[in-house]
């Protein structure tokens, strides 16, 4: 009896051995294969609370960032991943609602969350086929209040397989596709992020073939509909993304020189003439810069850890001779780094 | 243990003191190898059972190997548009560890518009991995290439790998690149979707947005043929495996076509670089399973893990990208297809640069 009872607590520690050292392996896996799933924003505690209020897409959901915590605005998902906020007249925001193979511009309200004004309507008929949708991006309210500058790769007339976006900008409160501003590169991808500027222009990212056939990109400005681009970038930096102060004085872009790394570089602009650039942040993956109300401080989206999703940033005093390091006010979430903030008041 | 309560016999237990004196040594030691042994055979089983999904694809996907046919000189090789290589298969010896070698990666459409292995190339590139200098060469070669094939007859490059499978691309290449390849690794579509997502997505800076209105809709959809739209904005982004695929597939508004696509493909096997350098041995299991029946290499695991730290210990600024624009090729319509005629006295000097000579 003592034998066999022997034998069982010897044939359990086998099994028990055998399961921890499976279990051991397991627990070494290194963290890119466990990937723990981000956190949803409502659930986490950032580093420190902003002044105002930041608005910023994570996994289609729009989040609100206000006195320390994230509140979800629960915007209805039938119309797709909500992305890109913008901020429009008081109380108000323009949102793109992504859709599988199409996007469209709405007005929200900033506070309920409530759809107000659906300001494109950018799907096909189904018989028409797929290639009919079209696409509506980054839309921002220009200085005059009424008016929304935005990407779009319509009107679709037929089916060719060159597509493109282009600036574009419509009425508030009419039909939004009216005027083209640009006239992109073919078979390049196009014009991207506008950015209306106070003067009545707007800064945008464009790109091109360079002379050994290589994409390359460079922010421009376009006094108005049609008129040619004016470079503020260099061909060999590829920057784009851009962000303007709140002045007009400062331009915050994302440069990569054909790299897989990025730096944001500031620009000063004196009556639009780009001055010297400074690099604020050099050798990251950061993007989406956005200013502060106060034009003081920076926005931008980065990874934090070789899980690579992006995590919110807040550089102070950006405009300084010598900016305050860069400080991660969120850990573990999982921003859409095509999707600015939009910093409000 | 059962040695252990061995019954001891009246003789024995006559001499039974001496006999103690002796066996005693014995009589514990050897429990306690059997018990020992016991832990080291179930350690050995919690580790098998752990490592089954890597065990059960290093049966099924690695280890295959490569026929090598004899390959043309590249002078041969040079202006020909007709010749083709059909000496008889050999095989070569490995390579010695930590000495260069030349990878040929191939990826397929292996979806539903194909039977079973039936699958054209869309993707080659031929890799140079220097593990001394931690230098690494990508060239991407086009998959509209008009070359002989190994198999005969001229064609696209890309049909290659349908007409004869793996030997047949790489005996295409070696003869018409004058180049040897050492080891070879191919790739499904699924593949590298399940990869990408096992190490929780790559970190790519997407250099211009990738549109397409005409991009297949060939996983998941009800067709093979079917199309959607995908839109793949600029910028630092983290990408999924899905949205990976879309930015290293989609070329139909590309001015670039093939070429463009080429870049994207090196950028994503750049960043998928990055994430092999934080891996371990104990994330093997979980790589393999992910691609189980969708990767196929002639190396074996323990060649795969050894490239693990080599891809970690170089450099971006060590990899070389090559990409065959004009004038190493020129756009042409051959019969009703459209094809890249390769210029040989330009890629045959340029491609030697980096690779040796077969």
């Amino acid at each position: 009896m003592r034998r066999l009872r022997f034998t069982a607590i010897l044939l359990v520690l086998w099994v028990a051995f055998g399961f921890g050292v499976n279990r051991f392996l397991d627990s070494r896996k290194s963290t890119l294969i466990t990937h723990p799933a981000a956190s949803v924003p409502t659930a986490v505690k950032p580093a420190f609370a902003l002044p105002g209020t930041v608005y910023l897409s994570q996994a289609g959901h729009l989040y609100r960032f206000n006195a320390g915590r994230f509140t979800d605005m629960n915007l209805t998902s039938s119309a797709g991943s909500w992305v890109q906020p913008a901020l429009a007249t008081p109380g108000r925001l323009l949102v793109v609602a992504r859709a599988a193979e199409f996007s469209d511009v709405y007005l929200v309200d900033a506070r309920s969350g409530a759809l107000v004004q659906k300001l494109t309507s950018n799907v096909a008929p189904k018989r028409a086929g797929v290639a009919l949708n079209a696409w509506s991006f980054w839309p921002h309210l220009a200085a005059d209040g009424s008016t929304v500058i935005f990407g779009y790769d319509g009107p679709k007339t037929g089916l060719t397989y060159e597509v493109h976006l282009a600036v574009w900008s419509g009425p508030l409160t009419g039909k939004l596709e009216s005027k083209q501003w640009t006239d992109p590169t073919q078979y390049t991808g196009g014009d991207v992020n506008p950015v209306p500027l106070a003067g009545g222009g707007v800064i945008y990212t464009r790109y091109a073939l360079n002379a050994q056939s290589q994409i390359v990109s460079r922010v421009a400005t376009v006094a108005k509909p049609g008129a040619p681009p004016v470079y503020l970038t260099a061909e060999a930096n590829d920057c784009g993304e851009p962000a303007v102060s709140p002045d007009g004085t400062q331009l915050a872009v994302i440069c990569t020189s054909d790299t897989q790394t990025a730096r944001m570089e500031l620009i000063p602009l004196v009556n639009g003439v780009p001055g010297v650039p400074r690099v604020l942040v050099d050798n990251c993956l950061c993007a989406s810069p956005a200013w502060s109300p106060d034009g003081v401080s920076l926005l931008y989206l980065a990874p934090a850890d070789a899980t690579g999703h992006f995590q919110l940033w807040w550089l102070n005093k950006a405009t300084a001779f010598t900016p305050a390091l860069p400080k991660q006010v969120t850990t573990n979430l999982d921003f859409d780094a095509t999707s600015a903030p939009a910093w409000a008041a | 243990m059962l040695l252990y309560h061995r019954p001891v016999s009246a003789p024995e237990a006559s001499s039974r003191p001496r006999r103690q004196r002796r066996t005693r040594p014995r009589r514990r030691v050897l429990p306690v190898i059997g018990i020992a042994l016991g832990f080291v055979l179930s350690g050995a089983l919690g580790a098998a059972l752990y490592f089954s999904p890597a065990i059960a694809a290093a049966f099924q996907d690695f280890g295959h190997t490569i026929h090598h046919q004899a390959a043309a000189s590249p002078s041969a090789s040079a202006g020909s548009t007709s010749a083709s290589a059909s000496a008889a298969p050999t095989l070569l010896p490995a390579v010695a560890p930590g000495n260069a070698f030349t990878v040929l990666l191939l990826g397929s459409d292996n979806d539903a518009k194909f039977s079973g292995n039936e699958v054209l190339t869309q993707s080659m590139i031929l890799a140079r991995v220097n593990p001394a200098t931690k230098q690494v060469t990508m060239l991407s070669i086009p998959r509209d290439l008009y070359v002989p094939l190994s198999s005969g007859g001229t064609n696209k490059i890309d049909q290659a790998y349908l007409h004869g499978g793996v030997d047949t691309a790489i005996a295409t290449v070696e003869h018409d690149f004058g180049v040897h390849v050492d080891h070879y690794a191919w790739i499904g579509l699924l593949g590298l979707i399940h990869l990408i997502d096992a190490v929780g997505g790559v970190d790519v800076v997407a250099g211009n947005p990738v549109l397409d209105d005409f991009y297949p809709k060939d996983l998941g959809g009800n067709s093979p043929f079917d199309i959607e739209r995908v839109a793949v904005l600029p910028g630092p982004q983290h990408m999924n495996g899905m949205e990976a695929l879309q930015y290293v597939r989609s070329r139909h508004d590309d001015l670039r076509s093939d070429f463009g696509r080429s870049v994207r493909q090196q950028q994503v096997l750049l960043a998928l670089r990055a994430k092999a350098k934080l891996l371990g041995v104990a994330d093997i299991p979980d790589i393999a399973a992910a691609m189980t029946s969708q990767f196929t290499t002639d190396m074996s695991v323990t060649q795969v893990g050894q490239l693990l730290p080599i891809a970690g210990n170089v450099s971006l600024s060590n990899v070389k990208q090559v990409v065959l624009l004009a004038p190493y090729t020129s756009g042409q319509v051959v019969g009703a297809q459209d094809v890249l005629e390769p210029n040989w006295n330009l890629i045959l000097p340029l491609v030697h640069k980096y690779f040796p000579p077969a």
